[in-house]
């Protein structure tokens, strides 16, 4: 694109030098030609390109492209260095950082197990009390119970001599019959244990 | 102001004028303008370069970062279309690089001269680029080099044409190389004078006249910017191809 708009303009650029050229030639002026093809220049030329091209090459091979290429190379050990320097920091920080999760996470064991046992430790004490109670309570029962029967006993026994004595005496009074407490007694008593054993059936 | 017309020739800006008048053995070895720019170009170039790098920091400052991305874009250049063997010819083409974008770039200021418009000093360069180059390729491959100009694969009958045109192709490589970069800043430079020089005219005729070189003056303007953008990309073209050259050098095909 620019490249052939370039193009156009150098025609119109050549045919409006032919034009002024046409002119200056009619006002009598010299004619140059083209400075480039006049040969007697070229030795000059040729000579100080080589001298300067040659002192430029090496000013540039001496001097600059070293500095500039130990600048960029110390540039690019810093900014690898640091880089490095990055990466196990980053390394550093990760491994913390699992450290400590794990730390947390052997606590967080730690204490379920120890709050397990306390819970398990609680309800061992708890059953304990509770059997000790129960003991205590059951034997109390036990022992009522046997003052009751015990009691009951007495209370029968006498019992026995209460109806003995008032057989005796009944049989006495209503029918002058005297017997002898103890054949009283034992009628009583056998009278009783019928007595008992109808109740029990 | 050579004539009535108050008009230069657009190629008189191209004249070689002695500044200091030297011989050596019996050749005439002035020092001229063009002498003159070539050693600005230089000297310029060094001095940027070495004062930019002065402090040579970690975190480079404006001129520094100039120097370095110079010194980078040419280093990719060799890297990329060279490989690592063409480290050794990096200064070289270095610089061949800085010679030639400063030369295209100074004569780009008015009034001052453009060393690459002579097609002496472009062949001198390409000449030397191409013997160069011929010679690497010879050390390197001896008598192998030959092969280059042969190309892989191609049909028996057909071998003997295509040698032809390669040997051709290779020996016109200096021309075109030279001459590319001759051409671009002679078309490129005549115009420029030849739009100043329309400006200078026209406005010289006065009244309402003077109205109409504005737009040769605009064309100027845009031209001078596109002869910045060439004087670059010649700069550019050069180094790469001679990069090219050097490549088929080192590696054949």
């Amino acid at each position: 694109m620019t490249e052939n708009t370039r193009n156009r303009l150098t025609a119109i650029a050549i045919a409006l030098q032919a034009l002024i050229s046409a002119k200056a030639f009619a006002a009598g002026a010299r004619e140059p030609g083209l400075p480039q093809l006049d040969i007697a220049t070229w030795p000059s030329q040729l000579f100080w390109l080589v001298v300067l091209f040659g002192v430029g090459y090496l000013l540039m091979a001496k001097i600059v492209t070293p500095r500039i290429g130990a600048v960029l190379e110390e540039r690019r050990q810093t900014v690898d260095g640091d880089l490095e320097k990055a990466r196990a920091a980053s390394a550093d920080a990760t491994k913390i950082r699992a450290d400590y999760e794990s730390v947390l996470e052997k606590a967080r064991i730690e204490a379920a197990e120890f709050a397990k046992q306390a819970a398990m430790e609680a309800t061992k004490k708890a059953e304990a009390a509770d059997a000790k109670i129960a003991q205590k309570l059951s034997n109390k029962v036990a022992k009522a119970e046997s003052k009751l029967a015990e009691a009951k006993t007495i209370a029968m026994a006498n019992l026995n001599e209460v109806a003995a004595e008032a057989a005796m005496a009944a049989v006495s009074s209503l029918a002058g019959i005297k017997t002898s407490s103890a054949e009283a007694r034992k009628t009583a008593s056998s009278i009783a244990t019928k007595l008992a054993k109808r109740e029990t059936n | 102001m050579s004539n009535s017309q108050g008009m230069h020739s657009p190629v008189e800006q191209f004249e070689i004028k002695p500044l200091v008048e030297l011989s050596l053995g019996g050749y005439d070895v002035s020092f001229t303008n063009s002498s003159l720019f070539m050693l600005l170009a230089i000297g310029v170039s060094v001095i940027f370069l070495i004062s930019a790098m002065r402090r040579a920091d970690m975190i480079p400052g404006r001129m520094q970062g100039m120097a370095e991305m110079m010194y980078e874009f040419v280093a990719e250049m060799v890297r990329s279309n060279v490989g690592s063997e063409g480290r050794p010819y990096f200064p070289f083409i270095f610089t061949l690089f800085v010679f030639l974008l400063f030369g295209n770039m100074l004569g780009l200021i008015p009034y001052s001269y453009t060393f690459t418009s002579q097609i002496i000093v472009t062949f001198a360069m390409a000449a030397f680029v191409f013997v160069g180059v011929t010679v690497i390729a010879l050390f390197k491959h001896g008598l192998h080099f030959f092969s280059f100009f042969v190309p892989a694969g191609a049909p028996k009958v057909l071998i003997p044409f295509l040698i032809v045109i390669e040997v051709i192709s290779y020996f016109v490589r200096p021309v075109s190389l030279s001459v590319r970069l001759f051409a671009n800043m002679l078309a490129g430079h005549t115009m420029l004078k030849v739009f100043a020089g329309l400006a200078v005219m026209i406005s010289g005729a006065g009244g309402l006249a003077m109205a109409g070189s504005l737009l040769p003056f605009l064309a100027l303007i845009g031209l001078t910017g596109l002869e910045v953008l060439v004087a670059a990309l010649q700069a550019y073209v050069f180094t790469i191809l001679t990069c090219m050259y050097l490549n088929d050098a080192l590696h054949l095909h």
